[in-house]
């Protein structure tokens, strides 16, 4: 007989009272999937959202670009850098970009704002959210050196429809300043008013001239990635090519946007403690009806005991059935949880009617539908934990049951 | 040839505090018990029998006095050691026989076999064979609550001796059976001392085991009243 069979025929001895337990334990699940999957969600979300507003998950840079964001710190040669980032597994994308600011100004009315230079032949919407969200007209197209595509309240601001004429204005390399014409291809409408009326998308190589750039030359290479966990894995092995050059800097996401990775934090943290403290609440409840069973039978561990049972013995027999009591708890929570795993990560709940759809955190957009997304790495640090807890809470009943000796359990009962 | 007896108490007493007050449960208690003997603890209700049956057993521990089982003194060993003690050397019967009720009669005979790490195949002939001694083969796989007094009292004494302990301790083993089970199961004892030399230490105030023990230990108020030795 082995002691993880009998620890199971110990708790279905009372059916009712282990599986009451085991759905305490199978409700911590359902509650930190339902935390952690709600953040792996909307952080996944504001990450790529902020990603494709222009930085990318990584920004490959001057090292003085995130200080000092002025036009005269510069990749040489950006062509090279997207380039060999384009040969790294993971990397979905690389596109070179001049972001800076300038003065925009469409007949009599100017407003200041910036600007993201983009190669139309090579950018997508899948990597431009303001080319996701054109509501009129179109990027400009790689032979048309003049377009510019503009915010919907910026063009409403300086009065500006499809074909007319927007001026900027920027300083160049040397300080001077220096005006460019353009005519509106297309209008963006992302939802977030200040982006909206500030974020003006402009050709690469009109800018490049206009700045007096070098042909290959760009403030940075914005990388995307299928997984921006691999930030910080991909970044390192960028570092390695220009591990001599002093001129360029690899930047994750959290670096380059650390007002999102606080909040991110921030929130996560709290997500952890609040996790932690239902976990409490749980793990106390078990280690009550653990405590209260090995109270019942403290005669028959005293007759384990005579028979020659060691005290560690009966130790790892309670402990057995508090894991058997995970395990059960586990396998429940799984079957309770996924229905509504399934339908909020495939439906999900809609709090545009609380928080408007233009609800942004961190300086980027959250999607005011509320989803899941659960990596596996989370799941399994779930099911670890809520395990461990469960173990945890067989700790304190396990050391009463094998710590009395075998003639005050035998007076017992 | 070795002349050291099984059991030995010098001078025990155990006292035990009960609230405020001290109750002497044995006082000053001396004797001996050798191999092969079917010997009977009896006395009335207090007389201190259950507890000379614990201090035997290695389950409690005297206030005074040494307890020594093959010349070995109990109160020298750690609480590892006498746990050893009393899975290899000690079998014990109980009054309410004891079985786990999550085990079978099969499963609760092995109980101290599996315990001593008896491979899986090895301990389950040697218990087949100890239930089909004790006519409990057939009922193998049945659980506690599916046997009657006698038969769980059966597989309890096949429990006790199926790991050829040095004694078996029974504590009122007749007490809660019929007079023909009660008949039975010392029938059955007197034959397993009989053929397989078990020794046999019991507590009872039974005549039914009196009449059939070759020595009576008689107790009063935790002392030695009188030792009776038949032919």
């Amino acid at each position: 007989m082995q002691l993880a069979t009998m620890a199971w025929r110990t708790l279905m001895r009372n059916k009712r009272r282990s599986v009451i337990t085991a759905f305490s334990v199978a409700f911590g699940v359902l509650l930190s999937v339902t935390f952690t999957a709600s953040g792996d969600y909307a952080y996944t979300n504001m990450i790529n959202t902020s990603a494709v507003m222009g930085l990318g998950h990584l920004s490959v840079e001057h090292p003085d670009y995130q200080d000092t964001p002025t036009l005269d710190k510069r990749l040489l040669d950006a062509k090279a850098v997207q380039e060999m980032a384009l040969q790294i597994p993971g990397v979905t994308g690389a596109q070179v970009r001049i972001m800076g600011q300038a003065m925009f100004a469409g007949g009599a009315k100017s407003v200041g704002g910036a600007f993201i230079a983009i190669d139309p032949a090579q950018e997508t919407p899948a990597h431009n959210i303001f080319l996701r969200t054109l509501i009129a007209g179109q990027c400009f197209s790689a032979d048309e050196e003049h377009g510019v595509v503009v915010g919907a309240k910026m063009a409403e601001k300086l009065n500006l429809r499809l074909g007319k004429k927007l001026v900027f204005t920027m300083t160049d390399t040397d300080g001077e300043l220096v005006s460019e014409l353009a005519r509106v291809s297309g209008i963006f409408k992302t939802g977030d008013d200040s982006v909206d009326g500030s974020v003006v998308i402009l050709p690469l190589a009109l800018v490049r001239k206009g700045l007096g750039y070098e042909p290959n030359a760009a403030s940075l290479v914005a990388i995307f990635l299928d997984d921006h966990r691999k930030a910080e894995s991909v970044r390192g092995m960028l570092a390695r090519f220009w591990t001599q050059n002093k001129e360029i800097a690899v930047l994750t996401w959290q670096e380059s946007q650390p007002d999102l990775a606080g909040l991110i934090g921030v929130d996560r943290l709290f997500n952890y403690l609040l996790q932690f403290l239902v976990g409490l609440v749980i793990a106390a409840g078990i280690m009550n009806t653990l405590l209260m069973s090995v109270m019942e039978r403290r005669r028959e561990f005293g007759i384990m005991m005579a028979l020659g049972m060691m005290p560690g013995q009966v130790v790892r027999l309670v402990l057995l059935e508090s894991c058997w009591l995970g395990i059960l708890g586990l396998i429940l929570g799984v079957i309770i949880t996924t229905p509504w795993f399934l339908y909020m990560a495939t439906v999900g709940i809609d709090f545009s009617g609380q928080i408007g759809e233009d609800y942004s955190a961190g300086g980027v957009l959250v999607d005011p539908v509320m989803k899941f997304r659960l990596y596996r790495e989370s799941a399994m640090w779930i099911a670890g934990a809520v395990f461990s807890l469960t173990i945890v809470a067989g700790i304190f009943p396990a050391f009463k049951a094998g710590r009395t000796t075998p003639v005050e359990n035998l007076k017992q009962g | 040839m070795n002349n050291t007896p099984l059991v030995q108490l010098e001078n025990v007493s155990r006292i035990y505090q009960q609230g405020k007050v001290q109750v002497s449960a044995v006082t000053d208690f001396s004797f001996t018990v050798q191999g092969g003997e079917f010997s009977v603890l009896c006395g009335p209700s207090g007389s201190g029998k259950t507890t000379i049956l614990n201090l035997i057993g290695a389950l409690d521990e005297p206030s005074q006095g040494r307890v020594l089982l093959e010349g070995r003194d109990l109160a020298e060993l750690g609480r590892g050691d006498l746990a050893r003690l009393r899975r290899d050397r000690i079998g014990f019967v109980f009054q309410s026989y004891n079985l786990n009720p999550v085990l079978t009669a099969c499963e609760n005979a092995e109980f101290v076999l599996a315990l001593q790490n008896v491979p899986k195949a090895l301990r389950r002939q040697r218990v087949m064979a100890v239930l089909a001694e004790v006519g409990m083969a057939e009922l193998a796989q049945r659980r506690p609550d599916e046997l009657s007094g006698g038969q769980q009292q059966r597989v309890a004494i096949a429990r006790a001796i199926v790991s050829h302990p040095a004694i078996v301790l029974a504590d009122e083993p007749t007490a809660n059976v019929d007079s023909a089970t009660a008949d039975a199961i010392l029938e059955l004892m007197e034959r397993l001392n009989h053929e397989q030399g078990i020794t046999f230490l019991f507590s009872t105030h039974d005549q039914r085991v009196m009449a059939r023990a070759h020595r009576l230990i008689h107790l009063r108020d935790g002392r030695l009243e009188h030792d009776e030795v038949r032919g």
